[in-house]
């Protein structure tokens, strides 16, 4: 069964809700740095003038200016384009918004290499390592529309730093729009008996059209959506290595220190001995292109994935 | 202070001289017992820090989260034994504590942390990011329709941050006159004269360029910073600089305008020396 496509990107489904969001709620402000355009948060501030704040194209200022209007415990959104939120504005986040624990939230678009066409300079690569090293920093990863907009609302509801790691193109639809998410929590959208394909964001759909070549063939792979990386759901990996013993962990996103670095470290402290692997950019930059091409040519798409977990399952 | 405007100019001026003196040896004190911290440019600030805290600030000790309070952000945050100092000697902590300060357990970290200690509003330490802070304060002030100041503390070679320049014009873009910016003109920072190591001059000309109000004012008169401070508070439709002429280590003969003393603990007898002088007890 088919996932059916994505009418509009993750970035937009967040900001929809949003602005959906601040009809009840007049407390919160939204950030950006001449991007509104492209992270579609200009649809707050044609809406919402007094409340949305353009500081140019100036990130660390503009993080600096987030904590500012976070001091007093108001909830500050800031948009933009992951490579700049979490490398240039870095230093904002960690000592001044993670450090004194502020309500400020990240929507960071153009993960991984969904941003394939733009080349390297705008692929968010490292950012999962970024924020998830930072103390206090809450990191959600959602794949679709659904987990987009939930996103949202926990980011909101969650105190102080939150991340979320948004995509530029839509993709598929995975979940259905009443489908629960939690901090911390995960879901399986298949499940399977020989292997776990531990997943976030758009590898989720990789996995589950992944899933499926390998049931073709008789393997078959569980997919594990750990779309909230930081906390993430230990309690849901071991239950789901119970029933199959493989684990390939699947990120758009530097192997190193990413998701798949932090699933090893589980497994190694809970004496979980299991055939594993990662895909996701073998310390290597991507380059432009397509980006089922780019997919592709990383080793991230469903090929990629399905080779991976049949590789694991031999060495059961 | 409530009553401060029944008094004359010269009666205030000379309590905060006054005060500025027990701040100033609060400082030595202070980096003397942690044997590290920065004396130089706490003691080129403490004039007007303790004019803002003594007299011009809207604060109560009582109640430092005062919604309605008054913001001041170190943005040169290594100079916060001038900070601590002025925080204790006006009632926000026990001034006993000053002397934990850079010590494990202490609420008197090496930069000021804001959840730490009462009356600290905003972290600050790595240089240029206070000043951001500070303009966020000001957003957030108006947007929360309350009519107070924020004032942000800069250095002279904090101005060599680009990112200072980020906040000056986004300052300028929402014409924050609740936004005061005064940089401590010492010209040392701390490889050598501010103007040598990275000239910024003309620092008036460039926030004027800006589209900031600017003004300027020997930061050692106490005359001549209370003036001065009122009139940067006073609403104009933009946000002020105020440019402090300074001298780093000023009160401590020994430590004026020598690049040494940006970061280096007094020993006993040099204390010793430093607070007499402080004092008055030696000319």
């Amino acid at each position: 069964m088919s996932l059916p496509p994505a009418k509009v990107p993750t970035r937009r489904a967040i900001m929809d809700r949003l602005v959906e969001a601040a009809k009840e709620d007049p407390s919160f402000v939204v950030l950006d740095s001449d991007i509104g355009y492209s992270t579609y948060s200009y649809l707050f501030g044609d809406a919402f003038p007094d409340r949305y704040f353009n500081l140019g194209i100036a990130e660390l200022g503009t993080m600096a200016a987030a904590a500012g209007l976070a001091a007093d415990g108001r909830t500050v959104f800031v948009c933009g384009y992951g490579v700049f939120l979490t490398m240039r504005a870095l230093e904002a986040v960690r000592s001044f918004v993670c450090y004194p624990h502020l309500n400020v939230k990240i929507l960071s678009s153009h993960a991984g290499v969904t941003a394939a066409i733009d080349g390297v300079t705008h692929q968010a690569t490292e950012d999962l390592a970024f924020m998830s090293t930072l103390p206090n920093m809450t990191v959600l990863a959602p794949c679709d529309s659904s987990s987009a907009r939930a996103a949202f609302d926990l980011a909101r509801n969650t105190p102080g730093p939150v991340y979320v790691r948004l995509m530029r193109d839509p993709l598929k639809e995975v979940y259905a729009p009443e489908t629960t998410f939690r901090v911390g929590g995960s879901h399986t959208p298949r499940r399977g008996k020989d292997v776990t394909i531990a997943c976030l964001g758009d590898m989720v759909i990789q996995a589950i059209e992944a899933s499926e070549l390998l049931a073709a063939e008789g393997i078959s792979a569980e997919v594990l959506d750990l779309y909230s990386l930081k906390p993430w759901d230990e309690a849901g990996l071991a239950e789901s290595l119970d029933r199959t013993g493989a684990l390939l962990a699947a990120e758009n996103h530097q192997r190193r220190n990413g998701l798949g670095y932090e699933l090893a470290a589980w497994c190694m402290r809970n004496g979980r001995s299991v055939p594993f692997s990662q895909a996701g950019l073998a310390d290597t930059f991507a380059e432009s292109g397509a980006y089922g091409k780019t997919l592709e040519k990383f080793g991230m798409d469903a090929a990629a994935l399905a080779r991976a977990a049949r590789e694991l399952v031999s060495r059961k | 202070m409530t009553t401060s405007n029944a008094r004359s100019l010269d009666e205030r001026a000379a309590f905060l001289e006054m005060k500025a003196r027990e701040v100033r040896k609060a400082i030595v004190e202070m980096v003397h017992s942690a044997q590290s911290g920065h004396c130089g440019g706490s003691l080129s600030a403490a004039d007007f820090v303790t004019a803002l805290y003594f007299d011009l600030m809207d604060i109560d000790p009582a109640e430092p989260r005062k919604p309605g309070r008054d913001r001041f952000v170190l943005s040169k945050g290594h100079a916060c034994p001038v900070w601590y100092a002025a925080l204790a000697l006006r009632g926000y902590f026990p001034a006993e504590e000053l002397s934990t300060l850079r010590r494990n357990d202490s609420r008197l970290q090496g930069h000021p942390v804001a959840t730490y200690l009462p009356g600290i509003d905003a972290t600050s330490g790595s240089l240029g990011l206070g000043f951001g802070q500070a303009l966020g304060m000001a957003l957030d002030a108006r947007l929360s329709g309350r009519k107070n100041t924020v004032y942000a503390v800069l250095g002279d070679g904090e101005l060599n941050e680009g990112v200072v320049w980020e906040t000056a014009a986004q300052a300028a873009k929402y014409r924050l006159d609740n936004l005061v910016a005064v940089v401590d003109r010492n010209n040392l920072q701390n490889d050598g004269r501010a103007d040598v190591i990275m000239p910024m001059e003309p620092i008036d000309k460039k926030f004027e360029a800006f589209n900031w109000r600017v003004l300027e004012m020997d930061g050692h008169d106490m005359r001549q910073v209370l003036s001065t401070l009122e009139k940067a508070r006073e609403r104009s439709g933009r946000p002020t600089c105020v440019i402090a002429r300074t001298i780093k280590g000023k009160g401590v003969s020994f430590m004026e305008d020598k690049r040494e003393w940006h970061g280096k603990p007094p020993s006993d007898e040099e204390r010793r020396r430093a607070c007499e002088e402080i004092e008055g007890r030696t000319p």
